[in-house]
């Protein structure tokens, strides 16, 4: 009833009046501005820094360098090897070197400008490629952050018993999340001895315990707040503004208000992670694939962010949602003096989601099959093991999602020789990769007869917010005037994990799930259900503590072996299929995307509204990284040179929802925020080799690459 | 420092606003008004849109002292809880709000469109807001907002 319905998202309304409360829309008297002093150069020893003539600038009040960091300077969210400020060196353009605070901001942007700073230049690592071997270190212990293998059955017997094999490498670049609010934040000591940050976030719990290090404060004297958050897709994972604000607040003991402009943000967010893919399909003549083998070369930046994340989860997901019997994978991440290249929407499966489809394709053409009927032949199955030879006994759609598009598949003609067709699968884990990730949440009855839900999980526009609700309203029956939601605050919630990988519905769902069993029995014993109030229910309870109940849930996954990846890494996976319809221009090599059929199999639509909107804003990511996003490092600093989707851009998009339900999913419910994203380039690709009969091996296929494919063709 | 008298949200306003000050800022800073975002600060995302004689511009790139005596609205113009605008129902209705970050841009942008034009197409409606950037929904469901808001909405001026 609450479920699976057309219902509007609870935050909307204020949103509709401008009326949220972004962190930049928190006024704070009497607070200070603080910008960041950033290295220009990619590699470099700092043997000087000159704040003279920035400390006798008008309204500028202080300048705080490593040396002022009371705790550890570093962070990360695995390998903590991510200073806070330089010290001694600088490993990227961008990197922070100092903290500059003023009364204004334009004091204290212009007191950043006056710093001088001598720096000995050490040689650049610019490539993944030349990173392995060679002597100048970006950390000590070396440049390869991270080898990770998938090891299945026997590939060189395989490759010698294939009928075909199609081999290929695939590149992708660096993009931008550009989410519409840059990162910022205010910071404040309150007036229990606490410093207390409100930023734009994905995580709070992870933010406070980087900050208690940093400052070396107990965690319980760090209290983090999300503000309304403008969209996050991964860049407001890693610490943003939260640490600088803290140091701040701890040194000069006044608020302090930090953001980042445009230009600092794309200089200074993480990335998606540029990858190199060489990938070689063997398959049958019927078109059963038989062996995949697939080299990955990464490029991380001087720090490790999700680096090694990406570097396991794009092995994992190498193979797409097929049954290979047959895998070999290596993924390898490098240090470089590129920009630092993080979690963005799908940690690298997106990239290998276009080389797999393309291999698809490939074959399919080779062996004069239908691509679809191939994909259908090798697509994973109840019972089928994946590459890290983990047995799939439930919630296995990707089959369903095919037959969603397939009428529009067999129907489908080119209206003329400018447009094609073309297909796109993915699958996806949902959750943390083989480790621990739970989630809590807790709810209580309050005195004005309400259900709180106190839950940790940001809400950064995904919709996680009105889902956690949902859930909530299903399980006890109970309508939204009868709930209050108490979230994003350290103080008040436990720790529900970041909103990352799609695991919020799943995960914080499965939390407030638990929660609202044990709730709904109280409520059961006192009556609740029998006409009794929850105000009386309240007012009758003698011990309080009985008025609460916690949530818990934990994925149950397995660690991967180490060397082959053996394991089950995540508890449950989403399924995916997009056919696109792109209409090419062949003079100019203007592509545009015409239509997209996208079928996802969510395991249950808790809000039909959201699914749909995570879809099509998925699709215009996609639309963005087959098309024309491209970071270039030194070159793109604002919309004028990062182009990104516009209206103008997108396509007519038609939604298919499969529910195959997850057993251990609230009401079934599965993932769906990065899934959007996955398929959509390769279906783009796929679509222009349709249309033109040109394959782009390397993204994004702007105009003038499409128009050099074109013409080298002829 | 200038003294500029404009109207803004249908009541008539006075201040002191510095020679280059920008009208996103006087907003913001000195009428309070944080609907109006600033999501780059220099004309190329149409978060800061705001309407100036019913067309929209982009308050980070206009001078405050440009709007002495014209008719300025921001997003708490259309509606209020009690109140909504069609356009802001139909924009909850459509799903057409994620983050929200750019949404009093997206409706000032609508707005504006619906006021001229009672029956947009398609493409007049993706046009009228090809100067406003999403990242989360992807447009579609906003261009379904501002289709279904047309037939019901009579655009006050
Ligand atoms: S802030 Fe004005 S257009 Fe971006
Ligand atoms: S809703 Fe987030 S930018 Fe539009």
């Amino acid at each position: 009833m609450y479920i699976g319905n057309e219902i509007n998202r609870i935050d909307a309304p204020d949103k509709v009046l401008g009326r949220p409360v972004y962190a930049e829309d928190l006024s704070i008297k009497g607070a200070l501005f603080g910008c960041v002093f950033r290295s220009t150069r990619p590699h470099a020893w700092i043997r000087k820094i000159d704040t003279s003539a920035a400390l006798a600038s008008p309204g500028i009040v202080k300048t705080l360098s490593c040396y002022d960091i009371p705790g550890e300077n570093i962070f990360g969210i695995i390998k903590k090897d991510q200073p806070y400020l330089a010290k001694d060196r600088v490993r990227y353009i961008g990197e922070p070197v100092l903290v500059v605070l003023g009364e204004t901001e334009e004091a204290a942007r212009k007191a950043s400008r006056l710093i001088r700073v001598e720096y000995d230049d050490i040689g650049v690592i610019s490539d993944p490629f030349i990173s392995g071997d060679s002597k100048t270190l970006i950390h000590e212990k070396g440049n390869l952050l991270s080898h990770r293998k998938v090891i299945k059955g026997d590939i060189e017997k395989a490759f010698r018993e294939a009928d075909v094999i199609v081999e290929h490498t695939y590149t992708t670049t660096w993009l931008d999340h550009a989410f519409m609010e840059t990162e910022s934040g205010v910071g404040y000591p309150d007036n229990k001895g606490s410093i207390v940050i409100i930023s734009s976030t994905q995580n709070i719990h992870y933010k406070q315990k980087e900050i208690s290090k940093l400052l070396a404060i107990p965690e319980e004297k760090i209290k983090v707040i999300q503000a309304t958050t403008g969209g996050g897709f991964g860049g407001k994972l890693d610490v943003t503004v939260e640490g600088f604000i803290a140091l701040s607040v701890y040194h000069t003991k006044r608020p302090v208000v930090m953001r980042f402009t445009r230009e600092e943000s794309f200089l200074s967010n993480t990335k998606r992670h540029p990858l190199y893919i060489e990938y070689k399909t063997g398959a049958r003549k019927d078109g059963a694939i038989t062996a995949v083998k697939v080299n990955i070369t990464g490029d991380t930046g001087p720090f490790a962010s999700y680096g090694e994340t990406v570097c396991l989860r794009a092995a994992i997901h190498a193979t797409g949602p097929y049954e290979i019997p047959n895998v070999r994978v290596d993924s390898r991440m490098f240090y470089t003096n590129n920009p630092v290249s993080g979690a963005m929407r799908g940690f690298g499966v997106p990239q290998l989601a276009f080389a797999h489809e393309s291999q698809m394709d490939e074959i399919a053409s080779m062996l004069r099959l239908d691509s679809f009927d191939v994909r259908i032949k090798n697509a994973l199955r109840k019972g089928s093991s994946t590459a890290t030879s983990q047995v799939l006994r439930n919630s296995v759609g990707i089959i369903e999602t095919l037959k969603k598009v397939e009428p529009y598949w067999r129907r489908r003609t080119r209206k003329n020789d400018h447009t094609g067709f073309g297909l796109g699968c993915m699958y996806y884990g949902i959750g943390n990769t083989g480790v621990s990730n739970p989630a809590n949440a807790c709810l209580n009855i309050t005195g004005d007869g309400k259900i709180a839900l106190h839950t940790g999980a940001c809400e950064i526009g995904q919709g996680s917010d009105t889902v956690l609700v949902q859930i909530l309203q299903e399980a006890l029956g109970l309508k939204i005037e009868d709930i209050v939601l108490i979230r994003g605050d350290t103080e008040t919630s436990k720790d529900a994990g970041s909103s990352s990988a799609s695991r919020q519905t799943y995960i914080s769902g499965g939390a407030v799930f638990d929660a609202a069993k044990k709730m709904r029995q109280y409520l059961d014993e006192k009556g609740f259900y029998k006409g009794r109030t929850i105000r009386e229910i309240y007012a009758s309870e003698a011990d309080k503590k009985l008025l609460e109940h916690n949530g818990f849930f934990d994925p149950p996954t397995t660690p991967v072996d180490p060397e082959t990846s053996k394991g089950s890494p995540y508890a449950t996976y989403a399924f995916a299929t997009h056919m696109t319809e792109v209409e090419v221009e062949r003079e100019t090599g203007s592509c545009r995307v015409k239509k997209v059929y996208a079928a996802h199999d969510v395991g249950r639509a808790i809000n039909l509204k959201n699914v749909r909107g995570q879809i099509c804003g998925g699709i215009a990511m996609g639309v963005g990284f087959a098309l024309m996003e491209e970071f270039v490092p030194g070159k793109s600093e604002s919309f004028d040179n990062y182009y990104m989707p516009t209206s103008m851009d997108m396509p007519d998009v038609e939604v298919f929802i499969v529910e195959d339900c997850e057993p251990t999913g609230p009401f079934g419910a599965k993932g769906l925020g990065e899934p959007a994203l996955i398929p959509q380039a390769a279906s783009i690709v796929n679509a222009i080799k349709d249309a033109t009969g040109v394959r782009a091996f390397d993204l994004p296929c702007h105009i003038e690459r499409l128009k050099k494919l074109i013409e080298d063709k002829k | 420092m200038k003294n500029v008298s404009f109207v803004l949200n249908g009541k008539r306003v006075s201040c002191e606003v510095q020679d280059r000050e920008l009208l996103l800022h006087t907003l913001r800073e000195r009428f309070s008004i944080k609907s109006v975002k600033e999501g780059c600060g220099i004309g190329e995302c149409g978060t800061c849109t705001v309407l100036i004689d019913n067309e929209p511009h982009y308050s980070c790139l206009t001078l405050a002292s440009k709007v002495n005596g014209h008719d300025v609205k921001t997003v708490e113009y259309l509606g209020d809880a009690d109140h909504l605008h069609p356009l802001q129902k139909a924009f909850i209705e459509s799903g057409a709000v994620q983050c929200g970050y750019c949404t009093p841009g997206m409706l000032l942008s609508a707005y504006s469109l619906l006021m001229k034009n009672g029956n947009p197409g398609e493409n007049e409606i993706k046009e009228a807001i090809s100067g406003n950037l999403c990242r989360c929904t992807g447009y579609i469901q906003i261009v379904e907002a501002i289709r279904d808001a047309a037939g019901l909405c009579k655009c006050k001026s």
